[in-house]
């Protein structure tokens, strides 16, 4: 069922290609219909045994192996599937069978990154994940030309080829790749080639994370992406560098990890402190989230690399809830910029008086992402800083306060910009969000409050990985 | 040294050994016999009936000796699981290209230039079991000056200079190839391979000689720097002759270079004479990928594509490894279907007078033909490397197997490699995904014939299986008895 999981999507999407081009509507409704049923199978998994299937003997051991367990594989893998159901809900696109293809695609890929249990099954939908993205970017940007396709697409595949080696000089080092959540330790490697092969799958990460100064391709991406795949793509693609940095850093190269410390930090908090600058002065709201998404996964590497329990658990808590407010805040501004057809800060003002609905939505998703006690930001946010601290990085701790500062004004300043001040004239007056449009964000919300309120059971579920801190 | 027997007794076997050769080259004259007789309407897929039976039963044939290697003729030609695996490479390979003979000339041409291409696919196959120099000159020559009236046949003045090009370029490196040869011959005083691998040899000469045996093969691999003459001849040469020549010249080439890598060369010193073969793979890698960038003709980005992937299956080799061989021959086959999958795409997009080989002619055709689209999409993917294809597979293989055999430089430099050849490969897929103007959506797809269609689901099916169940063939070892 796990592998089901990643197959049926893919064959699923690659299906709708034989539907009639104008069976739009009964496509999205499909793409929606699979995504939930992936979530409701995913949700019943919890624990479930691993599959496996032999897939190479020689040079070295490879298997198609995949598992959901009960730590970040199987959070990841509910908030992938819930979010992309949601975001097919409201998708309003031209060409909308060939879109929720490659949205389905997607999924398959990326859920078959987050179950591999298989270095090499791992590498091979690491790559996958790349090629929706860019048929999309390509036949869906609003740009002429293809740069923003063509920068996604290099810096991910020089990441993606710097894992493919890296992963086949780990098998001809260990002789399999069978590695990932086996017992910590067992295959934990240091010394001599264990630093390059973990160089090549932390460039891999940085760059898909992707973490200051390789995150050039991101703004672009998530500006020209469609808002439903934007969603996805923010939400859970953005944090296969960081479950990388999980499950294999720590796991198989512990040492290496220990001596890139220093670098990571500076990494993660000029990330941090930069990110949230940025975000303080875009005008366009997709960039907002954009760099506000830079900002927050550089506290993330920190929560990462500070090798303290309660951070990583906290660290677990926010790749959870970062992609649950940020899918949220990239569908409402899909909604603002489908009403409005702008989405630039300085066009927009006031729609909150007639959008009511649309306000709220906006307004729970954005107090989510500045971190608001009750709501799932703080409680990540919260968790970090506390493992941070008691790591004893007490100075970085303080810096990295900072930028939650910072959240807030940039969070309130699109929210002001959006939904108050004056009504602009010349702007499209439409509908407020249809009851079909609340249903497909009240998924979301609810997740952004229980996983406030209880985010016990997240972040509990590294354990199976504490050993290896240790 | 022994004194070579001048009455040597040759038996059924091996005949036998030879049998899937013989079939082919005797298929052609009844093609040839068919094209004579057969009423005009039925011509052409008479003659492609029986090319691609023939083609089969010699297949079947070939399969007959696995598990029974036998030196025939006294050690010229080494049937067994090597041979065996090359025989069948060209045999799909020469069959695929046939599914694409409708866009092939005129009617009354392609009876003639079938059985031109059975000949080349016979000495392909001469080449695969050849184990001294003298078989496999012979071999060379039957491939290759079939192909250079298959290179000319098509009515367009490129046809004509790719052909005289071919001719000129590959005589001139058979005759580098035939030198080496006479030299190897003037060291050892044997023309069998196996006989080279003496462990006293290392002279002057016979070191002068292996490098111009290599040269010539190299251009016949078209390795850097011996390649130039690729990309015009395949743009000249008709779509299924340049389909031909892209697996089956490589295949019989990669044999012999394999043959003599493993079997002939003595050990000490095998690795310096062979290392500048590793720095001419590491240049093609880099050279053809990046001469890939600029093309806008598929049939001449093919060809810098070609170019590379020939630079990543020698990588294959280096070391010598016996993993590497099987990953070099894995890999081969993937590239079979893979390319010539992207073949039988461009042939279904050409229409009379019209090749469909230039890039514009892809323009929307992921709004076309979305299958079509989706399958090329798929080739593409598998050259670049990516998942989830056989090329993907192989390309791990191959990585792996240049970092055990301690050539990490190699396999770094595979990786820039494909970085560069994705922008290639991708601007295809862009043309195809693009938002285009209405003129490029409404361009009509009448292709001249279904069967490419038949060689693109074989191709799709055939990648994307062998890259979840790669099948790399073993018993492969010995080369030489």
């Amino acid at each position: 069922m796990i592998a089901a999981l990643v197959v049926a999507p893919i064959l699923a999407g690659l299906a709708l290609l034989l539907l009639p081009r104008s069976a739009d509507v009964a496509a999205k409704w499909i793409g929606v219909a699979v995504s939930f049923a992936a979530f409701l199978v995913a949700l019943s998994r919890y624990g479930a045994a691993d599959e496996s299937v032999r897939w190479l003997q020689r040079p070295f051991v490879a298997n198609f192996h995949v598992g959901i367990g009960t730590g970040p594989s199987y959070w990841i893998v509910l908030l992938l599937t819930l979010t992309s159901g949601c975001a097919l809900m409201v998708t309003r696109l031209p060409r909308m069978r060939d879109f929720v293809v490659q949205m389905l695609v997607l999924l398959g890929a990326m859920t078959g990154v987050f179950v591999a249990r298989d270095l090499m099954l791992f590498a091979l939908f690491w790559d996958l994940m790349l090629i929706p993205v860019f048929l999309t970017l390509i036949a869906w940007s609003p740009s002429k030309t293809a740069g923003t396709a063509w920068k996604y697409f290099v810096y991910n595949l020089v990441g993606g080829l710097a894992l493919l080696l890296a992963t086949a000089a780990f098998g001809i080092l260990q002789g399999t790749t069978d590695v990932l959540g086996a017992t910590a330790g067992a295959f934990a490697t240091s010394g001599g080639w264990s630093f390059w092969i973990f160089a090549g799958f932390a460039l891999a990460f940085l760059i898909k994370t992707p973490v200051w100064p390789l995150h050039t391709w991101m703004p672009d991406t998530y500006a020209d992406l469609p808002a439903p795949m934007a969603a996805i793509v923010s939400a859970v693609q953005s944090k296969a560098g960081l479950y990388g940095f999980i499950v294999v850093g720590l796991a198989l190269f512990p040492a290496a990890m220990h001596a890139a410390v220093p670098l990571m930090f500076a990494l993660g908090l000029i990330g941090l402190i930069y990110g949230a600058v940025a975000a303080l002065v875009q005008d366009d709201t997709k960039r907002v989230v954009a760099y506000s998404s830079l900002s927050h996964l550089g506290l993330i590497v920190l929560a990462i690399f500070s090798f303290n329990p309660i951070a990583l658990g906290g660290a677990v808590v926010y790749i959870v809830a970062h992609g649950l407010f940020s899918a949220g805040l990239f569908m409402t501004l899909g909604e603002v910029e489908a009403r409005e057809d702008t989405r630039m800060l300085g066009r927009l003002g006031g729609l909150g008086a007639r959008n009511p609905r649309l306000a709220g939505g906006l307004t729970i998703v954005s107090l989510a992402a500045l971190g608001l006690p009750g709501l799932c930001g703080f409680a990540g946010e919260i968790l970090i800083l506390t493992g941070l601290y008691q790591a004893g990085y007490v100075w970085q701790t303080i810096v990295a306060l900072v930028p939650i500062v910072i959240a807030a004004a940039y969070m309130l300043r699109v929210f002001q910009g959006v939904m108050h001040g004056p009504e602009v004239d010349d702007l499209p007056e439409r509908e407020d969000m249809s009851p079909l449009e609340l249903l497909a964000l009240a998924p979301l919300v609810i997740a952004i409050v229980l996983l406030g309120v209880n985010p016990g059971p997240v972040a509990s579920s590294p354990h199976s990985y504490e050993t290896a801190l240790r | 040294m022994s004194v070579p027997q001048l009455v040597i007794p040759f038996g059924g076997a091996d005949w036998l050994a030879l049998a899937p050769t013989f079939i082919v080259a005797v298929v052609a004259l009844v093609v040839i016999l068919a094209d004579l007789f057969l009423p005009r309407p039925l011509r052409r897929a008479a003659c492609i009936v029986i090319a691609i039976a023939g083609l089969a039963g010699s297949g079947v044939v070939a399969l007959q000796g696995w598990g029974h290697p036998y030196a025939a003729f006294g050690g010229a030609f080494v049937d067994g699981g090597f041979a065996i695996v090359f025989e069948e490479i060209v045999v799909v390979a020469a069959i695929l290209s046939l599914l694409l003979c409708y866009v092939l000339g005129r009617d009354d041409q392609s009876g003639g230039a079938i059985a031109l291409m059975l000949w080349s696919a016979s000495g392909a196959m001469l080449m695969a079991g050849a184990a001294n120099l003298m078989t496999i000159f012979l071999g060379l020559e039957l491939l290759s000056l079939a192909l250079y009236c298959l290179c000319g046949i098509a009515s367009r003045p490129a046809a004509r200079e790719s052909a005289l090009k071919y001719l000129m370029l590959s005589s001139t490196a058979s005759a580098f190839m035939l030198y080496g040869m006479a030299l190897l011959f003037g060291a050892t005083g044997s023309v069998a391979l196996s006989a080279l691998a003496g462990p006293t040899i290392s002279t002057a000469l016979f070191n002068v000689g292996c490098g111009l045996f290599l040269m010539g093969l190299c251009f016949k691999l078209s390795l850097v720097p011996f390649h130039v003459w690729t990309p015009d001849v395949y743009e000249g040469a008709p779509l299924p002759v340049t389909a031909f020549m892209s697996v089956v010249t490589k295949a019989g080439a990669l044999a012999v270079l394999a043959r003599f890598a493993y079997a002939a060369l003595p050990s000490p010193h095998a690795q310096q004479i062979l290392l500048p073969l590793w720095i001419v793979a590491a240049l093609s890698m880099i050279v053809g990928n990046v001469g890939a960038l600029a093309q806008n003709d598929i049939k001449r980005l093919l060809a810098y594509s070609g170019i590379a992937q020939i630079g990543y299956i020698v990588a294959a080799l280096a070391g010598t490894t016996a993993l590497g061989l099987r990953y070099a021959i894995f890999y081969l086959g993937a590239y079979m279907f893979m390319n010539l999958g992207a073949f039988a795409v461009v042939a279904l997009l050409s229409r009379e007078r019209d090749e469909g080989s230039r890039l514009g002619s892809f323009n929307g055709l992921g709004y076309r033909q979305p299958v079509l689209a989706a399958a090329m999409t798929f080739f593409l993917l598998a050259l670049a490397g990516l998942p989830p294809t056989a090329g993907f597979t192989g390309k791990i293989l191959i990585l792996a197997s240049a970092i055990s055999a301690g050539y990490a430089w190699l396999a770094a430099l595979l990786v820039v490699g494909t970085a560069i050849s994705a922008y290639a490969y991708f601007k295809i897929v862009r043309a195809m995904y693009a938002r285009t103007t209405g003129a490029a959506i409404q361009r009509p797809f009448r292709p001249a014939s279904a069967l490419p269609w038949l060689g693109v689901a074989v191709c799709a099916v055939a990648t994307l299986v062998l890259g979840l169940y790669p099948i790399a063939p073993s018993d492969v070892l010995p080369l030489v008895k």
